[in-house]
């Protein structure tokens, strides 16, 4: 699909800062306005003035300290007197900024959107208060008075995955290992590591069967991407004809019933939501055959098992072949479709609210070819994101393609 | 809200940065609202959930009203009986405490209405899908009042 000049959605910019486990030199709204600065500078722009609008994402006051933190960020990329809206959806946070910045565009309310997000989820709490926080992102009233770790309905999930379909540990440890293996040749990531399924299942017990290195890593970070018509791009983004043309070609967003145990039976061990914001992006996108013709996917390995689910739910496999999909390699680098080449929250890490804008970034960058080494997917022109909020409950799909 | 401590690091670059120790806590006093009837009920020792007047449909955990036609929902009890779903072994402790790791949770289908409830099974073993628990209150004040019960595995020696 090309989309026509009075609908498209370019990137104009990118940019984001390593994630790493602590910024002792950072606040949230530096690290937001290094990356802001260096999305608009990718523009060719020299000043942020021409830009309609912002749409800051971050998901937790708890963590950043700062409550209105979308009015201090927008202050501090440059955008005082334009309008700014704060985006929320959990895990799914950065990516439903992009997508909000997409409807803003598409509706005609502005021409250019700037979208920024960063989260401190790294060290600035200690281990206890960040389990403490992290805490409240399960139902406070329902789960959260059972839930020891959240890695335990993610737990409950892919138990029932491995009883229907044969799944095995070995295979999800496989995905823990391709993800923390990627981000070593990932300069933006926060920890690269070489490791086995056999350290992965060495690791120390969350909630079985998930150990240690089958989670995610909490980073600090931030990112941010340029958003805008054509003709605004024509006009204001000097380097605009110097490099392909990079678009949205979809955005989908869909929900699922919050608490694991409200869902049905037949669907337990799967994504819903993720299906349903996959199937209407694609449709969106013109993609019939995702495996073959997305060539990278930023997917969200919060676990490594639901990285795995994922294969499935986003229809880069079929139902039930997640497990030996993952031990093949299927979506390792030299795949068909190849999964989390920036390392994913396992391995690039993950700071909530800049998360999606951070997948969508490596994705940008892939499609323009401008990764250095062997992490760049040759000849890449499809790329997509996949975040979820909660274990699933809101999920968003966002699709580029290289236009040129 | 108060200042621990301040620190100065060197930074990767090689200049001085500065670093504030902030310590907050928060107290509240929660609200659970339309569910305080099941809150209620746990004191008396039994489950409590929701049903459409209307038609019928019932909830746990309990709503408000009826999602199909928004008939306000009256309240019932349940038999305290279900099935295993699901069942994983925790590792470490909820955030309220109240429960020593390691310790089983299982997503649980209720008898009695439409939904489920993830919480605890009593004992050591995981329990395999289709396990048929039953709901046990336990003596003493709970670390919280969701942790006045937990689920046996029928058949297993208490
Ligand atoms: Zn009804």
């Amino acid at each position: 699909m090309t989309p026509s000049a009075d609908n498209a959605a370019l990137v104009a910019g990118v940019g984001m800062t390593p994630f790493v486990g602590f910024r002792d030199d950072a606040s949230v709204r530096d690290m937001v306005a290094d990356a802001a600065r260096a999305a608009v500078i990718d523009a060719g722009l020299s000043s942020p003035s021409p830009i309609d609008m912002g749409v800051a994402a971050y998901e937790s006051d708890h963590f950043n300290r700062q409550m209105s933190l979308g009015q201090v960020l927008s202050d501090t990329v440059g955008l005082t007197g334009k309008p700014v809206m704060r985006v929320e959806g959990g895990g799914a946070t950065g990516a439903l900024a992009i997508r909000t910045a997409l409807m803003a565009l598409r509706s005609g309310e502005a021409r250019s959107v700037l979208v920024f997000g960063g989260e401190t989820n790294g060290r600035s709490v200690d281990r206890a208060t960040a389990i403490e926080i992290l805490s409240l992102s399960a139902d406070f009233e329902w789960e959260t008075p059972v839930f020891g770790t959240f890695a335990a309905p993610y737990a409950l999930m892919i138990t029932e995955h491995m009883r229907r379909y044969g799944t095995t540990e070995e295979q999800f440890a496989e995905i823990a290992v391709k993800n923390r293996r990627m981000a070593i040749d990932n300069p933006l990531a926060h920890r690269g590591m070489s490791i086995t399924v056999e350290d992965v299942r060495t690791s120390a017990p969350l909630s079985d069967p998930y150990r240690l290195f089958d989670a995610s890593l909490l980073s600090d970070g931030a990112a941010a991407m340029l958003l805008a018509t054509e003709d605004w791009a024509r006009q204001h983004s000097p380097n605009f004809t110097d490099r392909p043309p990079v678009a949205i070609l979809a955005s989908a967003s869909a929900t699922d019933r919050p608490r694991l145990s409200d869902r049905t039976d037949e669907m337990f061990p799967h994504f819903a939501a993720k299906r349903r914001a996959a199937a209407h992006a694609y449709r969106e996108a013109g993609i019939d055959d995702p495996p073959g013709q997305i060539d990278l996917a930023e997917v969200y390995d919060s676990f490594s098992g639901a990285e795995l689910q994922a294969y499935e739910d986003l229809g880069l496999c079929p139902v039930g072949q997640g497990g030996p999909a993952a031990s093949e390699g299927r979506f390792d680098q030299g795949g068909k479709v190849v999964v989390n080449p920036s390392g994913g929250l396992m391995g690039r890490g993950s700071a909530v609210g800049a998360t999606g804008i951070a997948q969508a970034v490596e994705v940008v960058s892939q499609l323009r070819g401008e990764i250095a080494g062997a992490r760049q997917v040759p000849g890449a022109r499809i790329g997509m994101t996949d975040t979820h909020a909660g274990v699933g409950s809101l999920c968003v799909v966002n699709v580029f393609g290289r236009l040129g | 809200m108060r200042i621990t401590g301040t620190e100065r690091e060197t930074g990767p670059d090689g200049r001085p940065v500065y670093l504030l120790g902030v310590e907050m806590a928060q107290r509240y006093r929660h609200a659970v609202g339309s569910s305080s009837p099941f809150y209620i009920g746990l004191e008396q020792g039994v489950l409590r959930a929701t049903r459409c007047a209307g038609c019928g449909a019932s909830w746990f955990p309990p709503r408000r009203f009826c999602e199909e036609d928004l008939t306000e929902t009256e309240w019932y009890d349940l038999p305290g009986t279900g099935t295993v779903v699901a069942a994983t072994r925790v590792h470490s402790p909820p955030p309220f405490g109240g429960i020593d790791p390691p310790y089983i949770l299982a997503s649980i289908r209720l008898d009695g209405v439409r939904g489920g409830i993830t919480h605890r099974v009593i004992g050591a073993q995981t329990p395999e899908r289709g396990a048929a628990v039953t709901v046990k209150f336990i003596d003493g004040a709970p670390a919280h009042p969701l942790l006045a019960f937990a689920f046996a595995i029928e058949g297993a020696s208490p």
